[in-house]
């Protein structure tokens, strides 16, 4: 008996598409409707961000860390100035370490918003979509009356925290996290308990947790596949060793597991803010560091937890004041390379779920 | 013991079977080792007993003057011990061994690698450029790389050292 095949086809997705996240662009080889092979192209997006670093100096980066991962830009901050802090030996006030804690995991439960929404939105589910950003808006406006911008929030300096919150920060934050149990109940109810989505998702791109060890993934992509590795708790930066949180793991191995971490880390994170809200004490927000910082020779490599899997900083110092070596690892630049590996053998329509369920932010693969 | 006096044990030992040395730079554990010997280390690493670093979170490079340093940051999802391996090479020949055998997550890191610096992976599937597009020209993240404008640049790089 012989196998019939199709003619093999060469299909060109992106940059420009509205399922590509940002600027993402891949070939995908298909034979009839199976996907055979996938070829990511990425780079449309490219900054020289690590080029840059080198001729600024070392707060003079702090912006720059905004636009990596872009939807959830406190963490990209608190990374890089705890890099620089333990390069430079500077200790700082207990009140900007809560205040860092209270943005980081907003900014967590915002990307994961974003990418419920948007995993919705790639199967086609408009509704969800519109749920997710709504409730999203709530935080933005809290970065908003703190940092003064939305997206690119600034937050952190190199000592501590740029500005106290304003008044209305705690009675609009508390509000949010009293709401929060009923948004995720709505998400439960319009997304994840679908039949369609869990047609589309359950059993899809099984990635297997030998693979996501030996591929270097990171973050829920990693937990959804059965390990429990968060450096939040393995790791632990800043002053996450005080807080009382778990770490979901699932064990389905597919998209739909990758998709539901994202649910259940959201409401981790409001425990979390919960606590740092129950705790933050008053005082000083920075410490005094000097205004030309030179740090001593030497090099450190910081990692933390962000949204979408380990964000690590490795500066490499000469004693002048500006980094002879500013590297950045970013997550979803590693976990991209997930989607050639899993993806061949599933329909186009799967592939765009998978790639979903990865969540990449362009700012990040790019850099 | 403790986890990092085994591991530090562990990295002794192999420091003394691949002629490398040990160093504590605040707090993390570094081996330096010549760029030969970069897979036999990591393997070694990988298969610590107890204390395994098998797990790759970040290859990437640095520009150390005549050499370039391929450096590896490994730690283990089973464990707190972390371990930063150095493979050096000369500028003027950037060769070293591929681990995508041992990691296939360093594919996209060596690409990256070779794309800032020139290093050529032995052994790397596809090591094209990942960024940038294959007629760019030079290596942007080596040291002596002229940002200038491209006019500019086409007189800087004739200009003798000291014009």
């Amino acid at each position: 008996m012989t196998l019939e095949r199709t003619e093999e086809l060469a299909l060109n997705l992106g940059p420009q598409h509205p399922s590509m996240h940002g600027v993402f662009r891949m070939v995908a080889h298909f034979d009839g409707e199976i996907i055979t092979k996938i070829d990511p192209k990425i780079g449309y997006l490219h900054r020289g961000l690590e080029k840059l670093a080198e001729s600024r100096t070392y707060a003079q980066f702090i912006p720059y860390t905004d636009r990596l991962d872009y939807l959830a830009a406190p963490h990209n901050n608190m990374a890089y100035v705890q890099a620089v802090e333990k390069l430079a030996n500077i200790q700082i006030p207990e009140r900007a370490e809560y205040l860092r804690v209270i943005f980081a995991e907003l900014a967590r439960i915002a990307s994961h918003l974003v990418f419920i929404g948007s995993l919705a939105l790639d199967m086609a589910g408009w509704t969800a979509w519109g749920y997710c950003f709504r409730d999203r808006e709530r935080i933005l406006d809290l970065f908003e009356m703190t940092a003064g911008s939305r997206l690119t929030v600034n937050a952190m300096r190199i000592g501590g925290f740029s500005q106290e919150v304003p008044d209305e920060f705690w009675p609009a934050l508390k509000s949010f996290l009293d709401d929060l149990p009923e948004m995720l109940e709505e998400y439960q109810g319009i997304f994840y308990g679908n039949e369609i989505a869990m047609g589309r998702m359950k059993s899809v791109g099984i990635l297997t947790k030998e693979d996501a060890a030996n591929f270097s993934t990171t973050g829920p992509v990693l937990r959804a596949s059965g390990v429990k590795h968060d450096l939040r708790k393995d790791a632990p930066y800043g002053i996450y060793d005080r807080f009382e949180f778990d770490v979901p793991v699932l064990y389905g191995c597919d998209s739909y597991d990758r998709g539901l971490i994202r649910l259940l880390e959201i409401k981790e994170s409001a425990k979390i803010i919960r606590q740092a809200m129950r705790d933050i004490p008053e005082g000083p927000i920075m410490a005094k560091v000097p205004k030309v910082l030179k740090p001593p020779v030497g090099e450190v490599y910081h990692a933390v937890e962000n949204p979408k899997g380990e964000l690590g900083f490795y500066l490499v110092s000469d004693g002048s004041t500006k980094p002879a070596r500013l590297r950045i690892r970013s997550a979803t630049f590693i976990n991209i390379q997930l989607l050639p590996a899993i993806s061949p053998g599933w329909k186009i329509q799967d592939v765009i779920a998978i790639f979903a369920t990865l969540d990449a932010v362009l700012g990040e693969v790019d850099k | 013991m403790e986890n990092k006096e085994i591991l530090r044990k562990h990295v002794d030992e192999l420091a003394v079977k691949v002629n490398g040395e040990v160093q504590e730079i605040l707090g993390a554990l570094v081996l330096t080792v010549k760029g030969s010997y970069i897979t036999e280390t990591l393997n070694a690493a990988k298969n610590f007993a107890d204390v395994p670093c098998d797990f790759l979170h970040d290859l990437t490079a640095v520009d150390v003057g005549e050499q370039f340093a391929v450096v590896y940051q490994l730690s283990s999802l089973n464990g707190p011990q972390t371990l930063r391996v150095k493979g050096m090479i000369d500028r003027d020949t950037p060769v070293i061994e591929s681990v995508t055998r041992i990691w296939r997550g360093a594919n996209f890191l060596e690409r990256e690698a070779y794309d800032m610096f020139g290093i050529q992976f032995k052994g790397h599937p596809n090591l094209k450029r990942i960024y940038l597009w294959e007629e760019f020209e030079g290596y942007p993240l080596r040291k002596d790389y002229v940002t200038e404008s491209v006019e500019k640049r086409a007189v800087i790089l004739t200009m003798k050292p000291g014009e």
